[in-house]
């Protein structure tokens, strides 16, 4: 029975083929992008877990509360993992203390290059159940030593075997290589880790470490853990709660700092918190695209059954004849599901081509290395699944709407496919739509919130702005290299700062000012910059001076606040008042306050900051002049920076690069979702054009007739095209408010948002109007324009 | 013994403001081995009838005896196991399905019917051979001429041994040739013990039958018994 389902399903595909590449077009082109979604939800699913203690491994974070609210952070004191492992030793395999991710200078044979990495405490081998291609995970315990992964050992020692070579790190240092493991994979919190250095080499690079007091007092570091076998994360996080607490001095005590362990497996997907408690993070978007996949699905398999079922006059007779020589409903229902299946099985194998041509687009959007696993087994057997469900999900309605044909009126050939049979199919186009109408407008207000933050008044300039990473030689020769790049005319100015302008690198606490509320514990951004910091960012002074050689006391006693810093200090006349910091110690004089720039997030508020003269600079920030050729006044930048700083290269970033980046995240989700969003209006429009060529087909009398009557082309082609416009429109007015809702929804997310204008309503409006038209037309002309002769005498 | 039994037979049809009543308190009886032809002008209800003879429809009221069971109110799974064992239909447009090959279309009933494949290949072959088509075997419906057609229909019909033949306007789209070949080959079968039902407006083929059964308005007027 079943061989004959198979052969009547292969010989109806043939027989009818544009209806057939129709069918398997759209089904596949669904299938396609729920495997592309498919392997993206599993790699981010699957993120850390190819480390052996996922389980057991946490991150050592902390709540604080300052500025008014519970923050959560992952810095910690130097010391943490010391206490930690003294303390509650039995609770942990591993307590380790490492640094946050920084590019480090190796050389090695005159190839100097960067390679990212931490330094971290020897066990890290051990927690991240590292495997050494040569080497043993013990490399660490020499404090001049290096672990490099198997790409970085590569490009620097190519074929060679790289154990016990000598490299120079931050050409202060020789160090030796005692181990190369494998490199992490990309879907892991570490794939940045290509090297890894001693944690004993931190303390020696970072001499002021060593003859800082009280190192409870800088959070500077991470620390990362693995838990004991058989110990509980939760019970065990509970019981370290205080630890820094006990430890910090009692000014510090004021902002109740709670010690947590951060799980690996919420890293990724859980890492954002709100007042203390952890909200989510990616795994919204997990569900935003799984849900996304299924309506395309949906769409691909609605497209399915409209044109299954818009054929049934054909199949009709075979359903009598069927049910007249002794076949029951049910064996009919099976034969209409196996025809389905086939047809989304030989969808499953186009789909597999379609994903695999796509992979490396969608990859590139996506910022991941995924691959369709062809030696999967696993992989195959949830693909046959998903091919056997879509089949069933596309044909179970065919299949009853078809099987349940009456005997007698088939044969009698009095079967009438009454109005009403059209209503699912106009519920199915009309559904098909919505969900189209609802992604396209989706994603055009994703695109119009990146728009927004992007104008976004910065408060400062970007154009010909650059930061390069500060070094003590640059430091030290610091007024030399400004002199000899003003003179040499191609920059405007330059500036040193504790951090660049696209990003906070430094926070204080312990900062008092008059009428501060005694119990409100703050910490506030810091920025240490030299005084042409203003002019070469172009920062706009709303009250007070720019700081200034003129007045000495600026090097030592003057601070410059952002308008944000003056509200939430409560200042209505900010200048002249002082700010304290570290007790009496250190007095800030507020000699100007400045328009709010934007540095963080352009979609949050502006955080307060205060600006003060530093020369301990981590950044170097330069104006170029832009009117000359960008690429030779570089080369004439590089090589003065060359003379003074000769030992690094000369790496800058653009600002305008670096401000890019902060919108990575959304233009992903823009790009994403306009690629589904498009892909739902083709499979859409593949449907609408196979249902317009078999309505076109069952009207043909119809046609004929009217003509005869005098009927024009246009007329008949606006009568024909009228059905499916209005099953647009309906789709349209039953998409805006849902859209609307969801969107709105969305965009609560940002504290700066785009209002949702009328004009994206509108012209998606007018867009799906002209596709719908598009679409049906070539066969409503078609059909207008045939012989009514022809089309009479055939019936 | 009876084959077939109806006893006031009524079959309405209703549309939005109209009922038409196409058959009306009909009866009457047929021996198993008969052959019988129903007779009488368009919309009179005969196919109807066959229709309601071949468990296809249901009637409104009264009784219908197959085979000594009453099947009025039977549900379509019994139906349709009554109809694979017991009813082959020959219709007037064949109604053979395009996408299956002579082969295929006449193996149908026997799959149904849950028969062996080789005991499937044996039975088709041999009704194959016996209606003259099998050097058609493997042509698909469209390839063969009318006639052809309806041998292959016949073919399909009486393929599974049934009891009862219902053939509604056999000729119908068949030249005299061809319909008076298609006529002896239900001949023969009634010869062998089939009975058969036959609806025509043809007096030539119903003169092949035992027995005309004249039907006006949905009640039967007359009676003509040829033998």
């Amino acid at each position: 029975m079943v061989q004959n389902y198979f052969k009547i399903a292969w010989r109806n595909l043939l027989e009818q083929k544009g209806y057939s590449l129709l069918n398997i077009g759209g089904l596949a082109t669904g299938m396609a992008i729920v495997i592309l979604i498919g392997l993206w939800m599993y790699d981010e699913l699957s993120y850390d877990m190819y480390f052996k203690n996922y389980d057991h491994i946490a991150q050592v974070m902390h709540h604080n509360n300052s500025n008014g609210q519970k923050n959560t952070v992952q810095d910690t004191p130097p010391v943490l993992a010391e206490a930690i492992r003294n303390s509650y030793g039995s609770d942990f395999k591993y307590v380790l203390q490492a640094s946050f991710t920084e590019d480090f200078l190796l050389e090695f044979d005159n190839k100097k290059i960067r390679a990212t990495g931490k330094y971290f405490e020897p066990e890290v081998t051990e927690m991240l159940s590292l495997q050494m291609i040569k080497g043993t995970r013990k490399g660490l315990m020499n404090p001049y030593s290096i672990l490099l992964s198997e790409s970085t050992a590569v490009m620097y020692f190519g074929n060679t075997d790289p154990i016990g070579k000598t490299m120079r790190f931050d050409n202060r240092w020789n160090i030796e290589v005692t181990g190369v493991y494998k490199d992490l994979p990309k879907n892991t919190s570490f794939s940045d880790l290509k090297v890894i250095l001693p944690w004993q080499l931190f303390y020696q690079n970072h001499g002021w470490i060593q003859t800082t007091d009280n190192l409870w007092g800088g959070y500077f570091t991470l620390t990362y853990a693995q838990i004991a076998d058989g110990a509980n994360m939760g019970m065990v996080s509970e019981r370290i709660k205080k630890v820094i607490y006990d430890n910090v001095n009692e000014g510090a005590k004021n902002s109740k700092p709670e010690v947590f362990l951060h799980p690996m497996k919420n890293w990724h997907l859980r890492s954002e918190f709100e007042n203390g408690i952890n909200t989510g993070g990616r795994i919204q978007y997990i569900s935003l695209f799984g849900v996304i996949g299924f309506f395309i699905l949906l769409l691909a398999c609605i497209n399915f059954m409209n044109l299954s079922t818009a054929q049934s006059e054909k199949r009709a007779m075979e359903v009598g004849v069927r049910k007249a020589l002794g076949s029951i409903r049910k064996q009919l229902i099976e034969q209409f599901l196996t025809e389905s299946i086939v047809i989304a099985m030989l969808a499953l194998v186009v789909s597999l081509v379609i994903a695999q041509l796509c992979l490396p687009f969608f990859n590139e959007i996506a910022d991941k290395e995924l691959r369709i696993l062809w030696l999967n087994p696993l992989f195959w057997g949830l693909l046959i699944v998903f091919a056997v469900l879509t089949g069933v999900l596309a044909g179970f309605y065919p299949a009853f709407f078809l099987s349940a044909f009456k005997t007698v009126e088939v044969l009698k050939g009095t079967l009438s496919i009454g109005s009403n049979a059209f209503v699912p199919r106009k519920i199915l186009v009309v559904v098909q739509f919505t969900i189209s109408i609802i992604l396209i407008i989706g994603t055009l207000i994703v695109y119009s919130q990146i728009r927004f933050g992007k104008d976004r008044s910065v408060g400062y300039s970007r154009d010909g702005l650059i930061t390069i990473n500060a070094t003590s030689e640059i430091q030290k020769h610091f007024e030399s290299i400004r002199n000899e790049l003003k003179s040499s005319g191609t920059i405007v100015e330059i500036t040193q700062s504790s951090s660049p302008t696209t990003d906070v690198w430094l926070m204080s606490r312990g900062l008092d000012w008059r009428g501060k509320d005694p119990n409100l514990v703050v910490a506030l951004p810091i920025n240490g910059v030299t005084y042409e910091y203003g002019k070469t960012v172009n920062w706009e002074l709303i009250q007070g001076r720019d700081f200034s050689r003129d007045f000495a006391t600026d090097s030592t006693n003057a601070a410059i606040i952002n308008e944000t810093a003056a509200k939430f200090m409560g200042l209505t006349n900010p200048i002249g008042e002082v700010i304290r910091w570290g007790g009496q110690q250190k007095q800030y004089t507020i000699i100007g306050v400045i328009k709010d720039m934007i540095v963080e997030s352009p979609f949050e508020p502006i955080r307060p900051v205060v600006f003060k003269i530093d020369k301990s600079a981590n950044v170097v920030i330069l104006k170029l002049a832009i009117n000359q050729n960008i690429r030779s006044t570089l080369t004439q930048v590089e090589q003065i920076f060359r003379k003074y700083n000769p030992n690094y290269p000369f790496e800058y970033r653009f600002v305008d690069q670096d401000y890019a980046l902060k919108f990575g995240s959304e233009e992903r989700v823009g790009k994403l979702a306009s690629g589904f969003s498009g892909m739902a209006i083709i499979i859409s429009c593949l449907g609408l054009f196979g249902l317009a060529s078999f309505v076109a087909q069952r009207r043909t009398k119809e046609i004929g007739i009217r003509k005869v009557l005098g009927a024009s082309v246009p007329r008949l082609w606006g009568l024909l095209s009228k059905e499916f416009v209005s099953l647009v429109i309906l789709s349209c007015l039953i998409a805006i408010p849902l859209a609307w809702y969801f969107m709105n929804d969305w965009l609560q997310n940002y504290t700066y948002r785009t209002t949702i204008s009328f004009w994206i309503f509108a012209s998606t409006i007018l867009g799906v109007f002209l596709i719908t038209v598009a679409s049906t037309s070539y066969q409503a002309i078609k059909a207008a324009r045939a012989n009514p002769i022809k089309s009479l005498r055939t019936e | 013994m009876h084959i077939i039994k109806v006893r006031n037979l009524k079959k309405f049809y209703n549309t939005s403001e109209i009922q038409t009543i196409a058959l009306n308190k009909l009866s009457f009886e047929v021996l198993e081995g008969e052959f019988v032809t129903i007779m009488g002008p368009s919309g009179c209800g005969k196919s109807t009838l066959l229709n309601i003879l071949g468990l296809l429809d249901d009637c409104d009221n009264g009784s219908y005896l197959f085979n000594g069971i009453e099947v009025t109110n039977s549900k379509e799974l019994e139906r349709a196991e009554i109809r694979k064992h017991n009813i082959g239909f020959v219709f007037q447009n064949f109604n053979l399905i395009t996408q299956l090959t002579v082969f295929e279309n006449v193996e149908l009933p026997l799959i149904y019917l849950g028969t062996k494949k080789t005991e499937r290949k044996k039975k088709v072959e041999a009704v194959l051979e016996k209606m003259q088509i099998m050097h058609r075997a493997y042509h698909y419906p469209q390839q063969l001429s009318g006639g052809q057609q309806q041998r292959v229909a016949v073919a399909r019909a009486v393929v599974n041994k049934p009891k009862l033949i219902l053939a509604d306007e056999p000729t119908g789209n068949l030249d005299s040739k061809n319909g008076n070949e298609v006529m002896e080959l239900l001949t023969a079968l009634n010869d062998q013990g089939t009975t058969i039902i036959m609806v025509t407006h043809s007096e030539h083929d119903a003169k092949f039958s035992h027995r005309i059964i004249r039907m006006s308005d949905g009640q039967k007027i007359i009676e003509n018994n040829l033998v």
